[in-house]
């Protein structure tokens, strides 16, 4: 039997040194784009797109709503891969990329159920309903914060990102499983259909328009903010490398 | 041996160190009842009575005994190191996983049984459909266990684990929770079809998280 | 932490010397498969057999019913009974292992040494908490296991009358291995 201490460690260091090189680049420039292309939706949203004729402006919420469902589901796929990532290879920056995707992940889903909020009350009278997009992403956020309090109590590097990755799978493969059981359960008590979060009015061309530069804009600077939180994890990753030497 | 009679043998350990210690038991079954009865008389018993009322007070109790269960059982196993003795054993963390799994369903069972019987005691139910309410109680009570013992693998060696396990647990239950109570209201009203579909959810849930606790999870036991 | 650690075991009796908290205790749990190593490889042997320094036994359990479980999980059939009479513990064969003493439980967890003869055994402190008479069988175990021409790796402070078997000497220290 054998056990011997590697070259690892010194690999990791080159593999980090490249990361920071190729990245550093691009940063900045994902920064701005992310800035301008916000700001160009937050125009177009607010100014440029018309009011509409039933729902007057509050339906302008959906320019934040329907983005950042995309995003948090997003978000939830990305650490789904991540975890595969590190259970495959056991690579640190696959951990890094699922930690950063679902801190981000969390953010725009709170962000959703707020803006689905937002946008209810005034225009159904309800603050909730049990819409089974609404539900699923309410049960994805409280799975998102119990995958980041996991993490949050673990201590050992590999036992964490292990961990978190099992969690990250599992969580995952529920998803499907919550929407279709709200789903089939709206169908058998027939709840109506007309409060439902995200079925916005008829959109025309321009508004068509403005919820795709939203998208876009919300996208970047989603990849914008994961970009800079794999950088800070990957640095204290190097850390604990360090002391480890 | 093969893999399955690995999982038989820790099932089995799991069963008889129950029945020496039932301290998991015993809490779950008394918490049952006492949640059953509590639920009861805050929603009045005339309330109570009606079958989504019912199902939903029985489920709720149920989720809550059986993470109780689960925690006793890998506190036991933390104890006494003896899953270090396990876990070196070739083949030993899977069999850890299934017979876990496997054992505390059989317990659930045990408890489910129970709690319904004095659930349909206390509020005089009226059951429409008693073998597909069975059917859905079943599927219901076995469709829990792969996704408790999963979080309480994942969470093991870590700090407030009695806190981690439910808080990562209820939301991937949601599914068996909707199902089973929805499902069991509809066999209490009669609704046969209805019934039945829930009842295939269940299956289907139970056996996704069985296949994916089988293939991820020993991975992760430590 | 240990570092820079690489160990073989050839057949026979490999001893494992160091100061408490040297990490003996790690680095054979390592061996075991129940630590992640955060670098280096871990050839897994054809079978290994890992008796700690506590007795890892299974609770409500009695020592009977332990060494059968051990047995039957690596497929074997082995008189439970003989082996449990051998290291005296007759006559508490039957019961639970929450009533057994410290030594009693410590041999019962020792038994395993005979019960599963695998190609690598990793003893950790197995004297601890043992008699005179507990002793004895330890060491009448540890010849048999050698006579097979197995591999033993033995974790211990004292004892060292045992260098005269041994095939191979370490020291822990500092989180290194020191070969003697």
């Amino acid at each position: 039997m054998k056990m011997s201490d590697e070259r690892l460690r010194r690999e990791e260091r080159i593999r980090l040194a490249s990361d920071n090189e190729r990245l550093s680049g691009l940063r900045p420039w994902l920064g701005i784009v992310a800035t301008a292309l916000s700001l160009l939706a937050v125009w177009m949203g607010l100014v440029w797109a018309p009011t509409d004729a039933v729902q007057g402006d509050v339906y302008r919420v959906i320019y934040v709503h329907v983005p950042t469902a995309w995003l948090a589901y997003l978000a939830f796929v990305v650490v789904f891969l991540a975890s595969i990532g590190w259970l495959w290879s056991r690579r640190p920056w696959f951990d890094a990329l699922a930690v950063a995707s679902a801190e981000i992940g969390v953010l725009f889903t709170g962000l959703f159920i707020v803006a689905g909020s937002i946008w209810a009350k005034p225009t159904w009278g309800v603050w909730w309903t049990w819409d089974p997009r609404l539900v699923t992403t309410a049960v994805m956020f409280v799975m998102y914060v119990g995958y980041l309090l996991l993490r949050g109590l673990s201590t050992d590097f590999e036992r964490r990102a292990t961990r978190a990755a099992v969690v990250g799978v599992i969580a995952v493969v529920d998803i499907p499983i919550v929407h279709l059981s709200v789903l089939w359960m709206n169908s058998v008590h027939q709840l109506p259909t007309v409060a439902r979060i995200g079925a916005g009015p008829a959109l025309d061309a321009s508004m068509g328009l403005t919820l795709g530069v939203s998208v876009l804009a919300f996208t970047f600077v989603y990849v914008a903010l994961l970009v800079e939180r794999i950088d800070i994890e990957r640095h204290r990753q190097a850390r604990v490398l360090e002391t480890r030497r | 041996m093969s893999a399955p009679q690995r999982a038989l043998l820790i099932a089995a350990r799991e069963l008889f160190a129950e029945r020496a210690h039932p301290d998991g038991l015993a809490a779950a079954l008394t918490f049952t009842g006492m949640l059953v009865l509590l639920e009861s008389l805050a929603f009045g018993p005339g309330r109570a009575r009606e079958p989504d009322v019912a199902s939903g007070v029985f489920w709720i109790a149920i989720l809550f005994a059986a993470m109780l269960m689960t925690q006793r059982s890998f506190d036991r196993e933390l104890e006494d190191d003896a899953i270090d003795a396990v876990i070196a054993l070739p083949g030993g963390r899977d069999a850890l996983f299934a017979g876990k799994a496997f054992a505390l369903g059989l317990l659930m069972v045990i408890v489910g049984v129970a709690g319904g019987a004095l659930s349909i005691f206390l509020l005089d139910l009226e059951i429409a459909l008693p073998g597909h309410l069975a059917f859905v109680v079943l599927l219901g009570l076995v469709a829990l266990a792969p996704v408790i013992v999963m979080n309480n693998v994942v969470a093991l060696r870590v700090r407030a684990r009695v806190a981690v396990v439910p808080i990562l647990s209820f939301p991937m239950l949601v599914p068996q929770l909707i199902a089973a109570s929805q499902g069991s209201a509809a066999a209490l009203a009669g609704d046969a079809a209805v019934a039945l579909s829930w009842g295939a959810l269940l299956a289907a849930f139970a056996f996704v998280y069985a296949v994916l606790g089988l293939t991820i999870v020993p991975a992760a036991i430590e | 932490m240990l570092r820079n650690v690489s160990l073989e075991l050839p057949p026979g009796l490999t001893l494992l010397r160091g100061p408490n908290g040297s990490g003996k205790t790690t680095l054979l749990r390592a061996m075991a498969g129940l630590v992640p190593l955060a670098r280096g490889r871990r050839q897994t042997p054809p079978s290994l057999l890992y008796v700690g320094h506590r007795p890892m036994l299974l609770r409500g359990l009695s020592p009977r019913a332990n060494l059968a479980f051990f047995a039957s999980f690596r497929g074997r059939t082995i008189d439970t009974n003989e082996v449990l009479r051998r290291w005296g513990l007759q006559d508490v064969a039957g019961l639970p292992v929450e009533r057994l003493s410290a030594g009693q439980r410590k041999r019962a967890s020792l038994a395993r040494i005979d019960l599963e003869t695998e190609n690598v055994v990793l003893l950790d402190e197995p004297f601890a908490d043992l008699d005179s008479d507990g002793v004895v069988l330890l060491r009448a175990a540890l010849m048999s296991a050698l006579a097979r021409d197995q591999s033993v790796l033995l974790a211990t402070h004292f004892h060292e009358e045992l260098d005269r078997d041994a095939k191979q000497r370490f020291v822990l220290g500092d989180g290194e291995l020191r070969a003697i």
